[in-house]
C-alpha cells in the first residue's frame, strides 16, 4: 500500500511536485501518466527515500516514508528510469551483489530465483557478460531481476517498458499480473498509453507537478467527456501539439 | 577545433558547480577562488624571488651557469612527469568516446576532436609548473642585469610547452600502444597494462636517474651497467629535451652568449612534438573507428541460452567470518579496481612513483649513508599504507557514484558495506609491505628485529586510513566524478574529494603513519626492541578505534547523502 500525502518537492525555487496525495492499494496497479518533466520521477524518488520531500510525506505499507524510512526501505523494489548498473560487474555478479546488500541470504533457493528470473527475461546468456556490452533493454531487464530478488511487496517502476522488445514486453506483464495477484502493490509510470490502459486499474495523470485526473478508465472517460482513448483524454487534459508552430517549421525548412 | 578548445575550457573552470542546471547562481565566488590559488601561490613566488634574489644575484648566476645541467634534471623530470601521468591518457579518452558521441557525429574530423583533446590535456599538465615557473622567471629577469633576461619568460612558456607536448603525446602513444597489443583479451588487458606501465615508469626513472647519480657518484652502483647502456645509446644530458629548456631559458637569464645549437634544437624538439601529437590524433582515430578499445563480450551467436554458473561465494580473508554485506562490498571494490586497467595501474603504481623518489636518494648514496638507507625506504612504506586505505576506502567510496542509490535503496546498514571498503586495502599494504620488508632485509638485516611490527602496524594504519578516508570521501566527496581523467594534470590519481576534505584523507593518517611507526622504532632504537613491541598494541588498538569509529559515521553519512548529488 502506498499513500502519498501531500507530497511536495521544491528545487531552489523550481516546484517539481505540488501538493501530491494518492493511493495505491495492494492487488492494484496504479499508473502515473504526464508530459516529460510533469515530476514523475521525482515523486517516485520521494516516495523511496533517495529525495527528500520540501513537504508532506507518505507512508509505505503503513511505514512513514520520513520516520520509519528504512522498514519501508524493506518492502519496496524500484526499477529506476535509467538503470543503474556497474558497468565493469556482470549481469550475473551484479545481481549476487545487489541480494548480498539486501541481505538475502546465500542459499541455492537465491541461485534458482536468478538463474529462473534471467530465463524468462532471455538475458541468461549474457550473464557472464559485462554490463557494459549491455543493450539498453537488457539492461532493463537486469535491472527489473535485482528490484524482484528480495521479494518485494510494493513495486515502483519507472518506465519499465521502454525499449521491452514485444517478448519480453508480454513477459514482465504476466509476472506483473501475477504479482498484483498475490497482493503486490505496483506504481508504475509510462509514456505507453496503450500498456498504461490495459495494465492499470487506475490511472492518475500529472502536469506540471500537480495531479489534473485521476480514476479508473471509465471514470476518465466520463471526466473528459466524450473522448474514449487514452491518447485523447491525456492530449485533451494535457494540450496537444501546436500545429500552428509545426506547419510554421515545416514552411521555413522546404 | 578553436571553438572545440574554448567550450572544453570554459567548461572545466566551471567543472565544480556545472552539473545541476538550476543550481549555478551560487558558483562565482567559488570559480573565483579557483583562480585565487594559482594566483596567490605564484605572487607569492614572485614576491620572494624579488625579495631574496638581489642579494644573491651573484652566487645564483655563477651557479647557474655551472649547472646547466642541474636545470636539465628539473625539466627532464617534468618530461617524465607529463609522461608518467599520460600513458593511459590517450587510450581512455578514446576508450571513453561514445561518451563524446556527440562531438564524433559532426562535421569535423575525428583526428581534430582527439587532437583538441590532447592539447587540453597539455594545458592542464603545464599549468602547475607554469604556476611555479612563471614567477621564477619572471622575479629573476626583474633582478638580472642583462638586456634579453625578460625574453627568458617566453623563451620558458615556449619551451615548456614543447616539452610537455613531447611528454603527453609520448605517454599518449605508449598507452595506445599498450591497448592495442591487449586489445580483446580482458584478463591480459588488466595485467598486461599494469605492468607495461611499471616498466615504462621504472624504465624512465632510471634513464632519469643516469643524469645525476653519474656525475657525481663513483662508487659501486646498482644502476651502473644501465647507465653505461644509456650513455651508449646517447642519452647524455646534453641532447635531452630538459636540455634544451633548460639552456634556452637560464641562459637567456644569465645573459649567456647565443648559440646556434640551441635554436637548432629548439626547432627539433618542436618539429618532434608537433609530429608527435599529431601522429597522437591518428592513432586515436584509428583506435575509435577500428574499435580496439571496446569491451568484448563472451556469448557468441550460436551458443545455448542456458548458462551454468558456479556458486556465489566471495572470499574475505582467510579465517575471518564476516557478514556478507562485507565481503560483497569487498569483493565488489577489488573487481571494480581490478577491471578498469588504467584504474589498477595507477592505484598500485601510485605510491610506487612516489616511494622512488623517495627511495632514491637513498640508493644514490647507498655507501656513504649506510644504516640510514633503510630508514629511507622503511619510510616508503607509510605512504603505501595510507594510499591503499585513501584509494580503495575514500576514492572507491565517490565513485560508487550513482551506484549509492542502489546502496540507499537496500535498507541496509552502510556501515558494514563501509568496512568492507576498508578491509578490501589491507591485503594490497600488506604485499607492499612485504615487498618492502624483504628490500629492507636485504640492505641492513640487522633490521629484521622490527619488520614484524612494521608490517603489523601498517594493516592498521592502512585501516585507519580508509576509514578516515570514507568518512571525508561521505562527507566531501564529488559523487559525480566519473574517473575522469582528461583533467588529469600528470599526477598519478586525481582525487574526487573536494577541498579541505582531501588534505585531511590524505594527511591525517600520514602524520598518525609517520608518528606511530617512526616513534616505534625509535623507541626500540634508544631503549630496546622489546619497546617496539610494547608499543605496538598500543597503536593497533588506536588505529583500529580510528576504523570503527570512522567507518560508523561514514555509513550513516552514505545512507543520507541526497540523491541530487550523485544521480
Ligand atoms: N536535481 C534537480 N535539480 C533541479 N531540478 C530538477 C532536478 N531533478 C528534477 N528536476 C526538475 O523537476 C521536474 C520534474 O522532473 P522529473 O524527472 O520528475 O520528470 P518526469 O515526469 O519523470 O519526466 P520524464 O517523463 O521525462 O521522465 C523537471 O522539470 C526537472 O527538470
Ligand atoms: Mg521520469
Amino acid at each position: 500500500m502506498i499513500e502519498a500525502m501531500e507530497l511536495t518537492k521544491v528545487f531552489n525555487e523550481f516546484i517539481a511536485v505540488r501538493n501530491l496525495s494518492f493511493q495505491v492499494n495492494p492487488g492494484e496497479i496504479y499508473g502515473l501518466l504526464g508530459p516529460n518533466g510533469s515530476g514523475k520521477t521525482t515523486t517516485m524518488r520521494m516516495l523511496l527515500g533517495l529525495l527528500q520531500p520540501t513537504a508532506g510525506s507518505a507512508r509505505i505499507s503503513g511505514h512513514d516514508i520520513r520516520e520509519e524510512i528504512v522498514a519501508a526501505k524493506r518492502v519496496m523494489g524500484y526499477v529506476p528510469e535509467e538503470p543503474v548498473l556497474p558497468e565493469r560487474l556482470t549481469g550475473w555478479e551484479y545481481i549476487h551483489y545487489i541480494s548480498d546488500i539486501w541481505r538475502v541470504p546465500r542459499s541455492p533457493e537465491r541461485e534458482d530465483d536468478i538463474q529462473e528470473l534471467m530465463n524468462l527475461l532471455d538475458i541468461s546468456d549474457a550473464s557472464d557478460d559485462l554490463i557494459e556490452t549491455y543493450s539498453k533493454g537488457m539492461s532493463r531487464k537486469i535491472s527489473l531481476v535485482a528490484a524482484l530478488i528480495h521479494k518485494p511487496t510494493v513495486l515502483i517502476l519507472d518506465e519499465l517498458q521502454a525499449g521491452i522488445d514485444p517478448r519480453g514486453a508480454a513477459t514482465m506483464k504476466e509476472i506483473l499480473n501475477g504479482l498484483r495477484e498475490r497482493g503486490a502493490t505496483i506504481l508504475m509510470s509510462t509514456h505507453i498509453l496503450e500498456i498504461a490502459e490495459r495494465m492499470c486499474d487506475r490511472i492518475g495523470i500529472i502536469d506540471e507537478g500537480e495531479l489534473i485526473a485521476e480514476g479508473t478508465m471509465e471514470e476518465l472517460r466520463t471526466k473528459a467527456k466524450g473522448q474514449s482513448s487514452l491518447e485523447e483524454i491525456f492530449l485533451s487534459l494535457t494540450g496537444g501539439p501546436d500545429m500552428q508552430l509545426i506547419a510554421q517549421y515545416l514552411g521555413e525548412s522546404a | 577545433m578553436l571553438l572545440l578548445l574554448r567550450e572544453d575550457l570554459t567548461r572545466s573552470f566551471r567543472l565544480r558547480n556545472a552539473k545541476g542546471k538550476r543550481t549555478e547562481k551560487r558558483g562565482l565566488l567559488k570559480r573565483v577562488s579557483n583562480f585565487a590559488i594559482p594566483v596567490i601561490v605564484s605572487g607569492a613566488l614572485l614576491w620572494g624571488v624579488l625579495a631574496i634574489a638581489p642579494m644573491f644575484w651573484d652566487l645564483i648566476e655563477s651557479y647557474i651557469s655551472e649547472n646547466l645541467g642541474m636545470g636539465a634534471a628539473i625539466f627532464n623530470a617534468v618530461l617524465l612527469i607529463s609522461f608518467i601521468g599520460s600513458i593511459m591518457i590517450s587510450a581512455t579518452t578514446v576508450g571513453n568516446s561514445s561518451k563524446m558521441e556527440y562531438l564524433l557525429i559532426t562535421p569535423i574530423k575525428m583526428r581534430t576532436i582527439f587532437l583538441e583533446k590532447t592539447i587540453i590535456i597539455i594545458f592542464y599538465n603545464s599549468l602547475i609548473w607554469m604556476m611555479i615557473g612563471v614567477p621564477l622567471f619572471l622575479g629573476l629577469s626583474i633582478v638580472s642585469p642583462f638586456a634579453f633576461a625578460l625574453l627568458s619568460v617566453p623563451a620558458f612558456i615556449v619551451t615548456l610547452l614543447i616539452l610537455i607536448t613531447i611528454g603527453v603525446s609520448a605517454g599518449g602513444l605508449v598507452g595506445l600502444g599498450v591497448a592495442r597489443a591487449v586489445a580483446g583479451r580482458r584478463a591480459l588487458k588488466q595485467i598486461g597494462t599494469a605492468i607495461m606501465s611499471a616498466v615504462a615508469i621504472i624504465g624512465t626513472t632510471l634513464w632519469y636517474v643516469s643524469f645525476y647519480t653519474n656525475s657525481w657518484n663513483d662508487g659501486p652502483n646498482p644502476f651502473d651497467a644501465l647507465f653505461d647502456l644509456a650513455d651508449s645509446l646517447g642519452f647524455t644530458s646534453i641532447l635531452t629535451p630538459g636540455y634544451t629548456v633548460s639552456s634556452v631559458s637560464l641562459g637567456l637569464l644569465i645573459g649567456a652568449p647565443w648559440r646556434w645549437q640551441d635554436l637548432l634544437s629548439v626547432s627539433l624538439f618542436l618539429v618532434l612534438g608537433v609530429g608527435m601529437v599529431l601522429l597522437n590524433s591518428y592513432v586515436s582515430e584509428m583506435a575509435h573507428y577500428s574499435g580496439w578499445l571496446a569491451s568484448d563480450a563472451t556469448r557468441t551467436s550460436k551458443e545455448a541460452i542456458r548458462k551454468e554458473h558456479g556458486t556465489w561465494n566471495p572470499r574475505s580473508f582467510p579465517g575471518l567470518k564476516l557478514s556478507n554485506i562485507v565481503t560483497a562490498s569487498m569483493w565488489f571494490t577489488i573487481t571494480s579496481v581490478r577491471r578498469d586497467a588504467r584504474v589498477i595501474t595507477n592505484y598500485l603504481l601510485g605510491p610506487i612513483r612516489f616511494a622512488i623518489w623517495l627511495i632514491l636518494p637513498g640508493l644514490a648514496f647507498g655507501a656513504e649513508l649506510g644504516g640510514i638507507t633503510s630508514y629511507f625506504i622503511l619510510a616508503a612504506l607509510i605512504p603505501f599504507a595510507t594510499s591503499y586505505g585513501l584509494y580503495f576506502a575514500g576514492y572507491e567510496l565517490v565513485y560508487e557514484g550513482k551506484n549509492i542509490m542502489n546502496l540507499q535503496l537496500a535498507a541496509t546498514n552502510l556501515e558494514e558495506y563501509v568496512r568492507g571498503k576498508v578491509y578490501s586495502a589491507v591485503p594490497f599494504a600488506i604485499i607492499a609491505s612485504i615487498i618492502v620488508s624483504l628490500i629492507v632485509l636485504f640492505i641492513s638485516p640487522l633490521m629484521w628485529v622490527y619488520l614484524p611490527a612494521v608490517l603489523v602496524a601498517c594493516a592498521f594504519l592502512c585501516m585507519a586510513s580508509g576509514g578516515i578516508a570514507a568518512n571525508e570521501a561521505a562527507k566531501g566527496g564529488d559523487f559525480k566524478a566519473d574517473r575522469s581523467i582528461t583533467r588529469q594534470r600528470g599526477a598519478s590519481v586525481r582525487t574526487p574529494l573536494r577541498g579541505w576534505s582531501s588534505i585531511r584523507a590524505s594527511l591525517v593518517p600520514y602524520a598518525i603513519g609517520y608518528a606511530g611507526v617512526f616513534g616505534m622504532i625509535l623507541a626500540g632504537v634508544f631503549f630496546g626492541v622489546l619497546y617496539t613491541y610494547a608499543i605496538l598494541p598500543v597503536f593497533v588498538l588506536f588505529c583500529w578505534r580510528l576504523t570503527t569509529h570512522y567507518t560508523r559515521k561514514a555509513g550513516l553519512k552514505l545512507a543520507q547523502i541526497d540523491a541530487t548529488k550523485y544521480l
